[in-house]
């Protein structure tokens, strides 16, 4: 009712128009749902009725019961708590490095054409088979763990962002020059703000790999953590431990990725973009 | 006629890039006086935008010499370049700000020109929000509001539509009349060009030499769009065009 009063002005047709669209919006949210349940449920009976085997399959209530148990033993916080830490302080670090660099490079092409064959095989590098001497270099603890979340978004992320500044056509730069800006003027007041949405795509992607980063570095050393949970519940054969684990760690990826995106729109909004 | 503030003399520019040089512009030479309105025609990629790059001290002349009166010249380019992330606001004090130069009665300046020519209501809005001829108009305020003498335009309405370009013109025009600004317009539109100078130069292919110089002097009144009108307006159209039509 309020929504009709809000737009007196469309017509019949229009407002048809308009509520087709919103069905399919609620269609759509509906069977999003629905598919989570019709799975959880289906998980559910096929390991009630043995079709899967419960102990190497789990099972929906198994595994909300291995959650239950982490929460009252008191340990579910501290293993999220590190590996968002890591995850946060890696991803952190990587983005500022990486667009320090990626800075440096735009403010000078020569160096830029002198690094560019060792960033294309850094990039090309499984960072993951730097594990070792990340773990002799820094210790068997969270910060190699961190170093390791850090180094994987970190070339991607100069890459990205490095393509965003130089994306900024010359003309805009040209402009600035016949105002008389510096090299530092238009690179503050036009290029940055300009590649800012390239800048905030760059770290939805560096904070997946981010994850990817630190779940790796706990499974090569680590005390505490999801990925360590993940680990040795592989090792006790506790596959209700091990899928409760990979649950926390999907909603928490996803709640990042989320706080990243929501941040994007926030700042792009502010920017008037 | 005021004093001579523009004066190029026997002017030459080559770019030199990886695959061969290219000469754009040969033994050039010309003045621009104190005031005055002029036009550069000449066919494209001749060397139009070369020699204004040169008046504008972005580019050095390979030979000859070069003279310019006053400060720093306002330069208006063939598109707007409003930074979307400003206001209407932001944009016209960007020259400004460059340039150290912001204070409360520059400001006051820049925001007292966006008054009079019919822009204040849109102070806080963004470039988006506005149309082609409005936004270079913003861009020509921009320009204005770092207050040089001397305006480079370079094709500044190729990009619009025909009637936005008229009516943008005799605007234009008028603003520069009014703020007494000296201008050198860039144009492959000889009408424009005809319309709007009191002096129209036309350059040669490229390498940019001058080929002819025409001193503009309509009986009709000081607005371009009316100065179409003018009996003398199809002489001089009839002579530039011929010129421009022969080979180099
Ligand atoms: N930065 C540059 N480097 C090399 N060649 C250029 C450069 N700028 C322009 N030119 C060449 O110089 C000639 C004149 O260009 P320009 O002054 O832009 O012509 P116009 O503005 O009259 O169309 C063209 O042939 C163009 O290709
Ligand atoms: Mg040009």
């Amino acid at each position: 009712m309020s929504e009709e009063k809000k737009v007196p002005a469309y017509s019949q047709e229009h407002r048809a128009y308009l509520n087709s669209l919103r069905r399919k919006d609620r269609f759509v949210t509906a069977m999003r749902y629905l598919l989570l349940v019709a799975c959880l449920l289906i998980w559910e009976v096929a390991a009630r009725l043995n079709w899967i085997d419960p102990f190497i399959g789990s099972s929906p209530a198994r595994l909300t019961a291995a959650i239950l148990r982490l929460y009252q033993s008191g340990e579910l916080w501290l293993h999220i708590g590190i590996t968002l830490y890591e995850t946060v302080v890696g991803f952190l670090l990587g983005t500022l490095l990486g667009t320090l660099v990626a800075i440096l490079l735009w403010w000078s092409p020569t160096l830029s054409r002198i690094l560019d064959p060792y960033l294309v095989i850094l990039n090309a590098l499984p960072k993951i088979a730097l594990g070792p001497i990340l773990i002799v270099w820094f210790g068997a603890g969270v910060e190699s763990i961190i170093v390791m979340g850090l180094l994987i978004s970190l070339v991607v992320t100069i890459m990205s962002v490095l393509a965003g500044f130089n994306a900024i056509t010359g003309e805009k730069q040209l402009l600035m020059r016949t105002l008389g800006a510096s090299k530092l003027q238009i690179f503050t007041m036009v290029v940055l703000p300009a590649s800012v949405p390239t800048i905030m795509n760059a770290l939805k992607i560096s904070v997946g790999m981010s994850w990817v980063g630190v779940i790796v570095g706990e499974y090569l050393v680590s005390k505490a953590g999801l990925g360590y949970l993940i680990v040795y519940g592989g090792q006790v054969f506790n596959l209700d431990l091990v899928m409760a684990s990979i649950v926390i760690l999907c909603l928490l990826a996803a709640i990042m990725y989320y706080a990243v995106a929501y941040l994007e729109k926030g700042i792009c909004q502010r920017m008037g973009i | 006629m005021g004093k001579t503030i523009v004066e190029a003399k026997d002017i030459c520019l080559t770019y030199h890039e990886i695959n061969g040089e290219t000469q754009a512009v040969d033994h050039l030479s010309f003045s621009v006086a104190k005031g005055e309105f002029v036009s550069i025609v000449g066919p494209s990629g001749c060397g139009k935008t070369s020699v204004l790059s040169m008046l504008a001290g972005l580019l050095e002349p390979s030979a000859g010499e070069l003279h310019l009166e006053g400060g720093r010249p306002g330069y208006m380019l063939q598109r707007d370049h409003l930074l979307d992330w400003r206001t209407i606001e932001g944009n016209i004090l960007l020259g400004l700000q460059v340039q150290g130069r912001l204070n409360a009665q520059t400001r006051e300046n820049a925001l007292s020109l966006l008054k009079t020519y019919g822009l204040y209501d849109f102070v806080h809005s963004y470039p988006r929000q506005l149309s082609g001829g409005m936004r270079q108009k913003v861009a020509l305020i921009r320009t204005l509001a770092c207050s040089p003498d001397l305006l480079l335009l370079d094709e500044p309405f190729s990009a619009l539509d025909y009637q936005t370009r008229l009516t943008l013109a005799d605007e234009i025009h008028a603003i520069l009349r009014k703020e007494g600004k000296t201008a050198i317009l860039v144009t492959h539109d000889i009408a424009e060009a005809i319309s709007m100078s009191d002096r129209v130069l036309v350059f040669s292919g490229r390498p940019a030499r001058l080929k002819g110089e025409h001193a503009i002097h309509l009986t009709a009144p000081d607005s371009p769009l009316k100065r179409r009108n003018a009996p003398e307006f199809k002489e001089y159209f009839d002579t530039i065009w011929k010129e421009l039509d022969k080979n180099v």
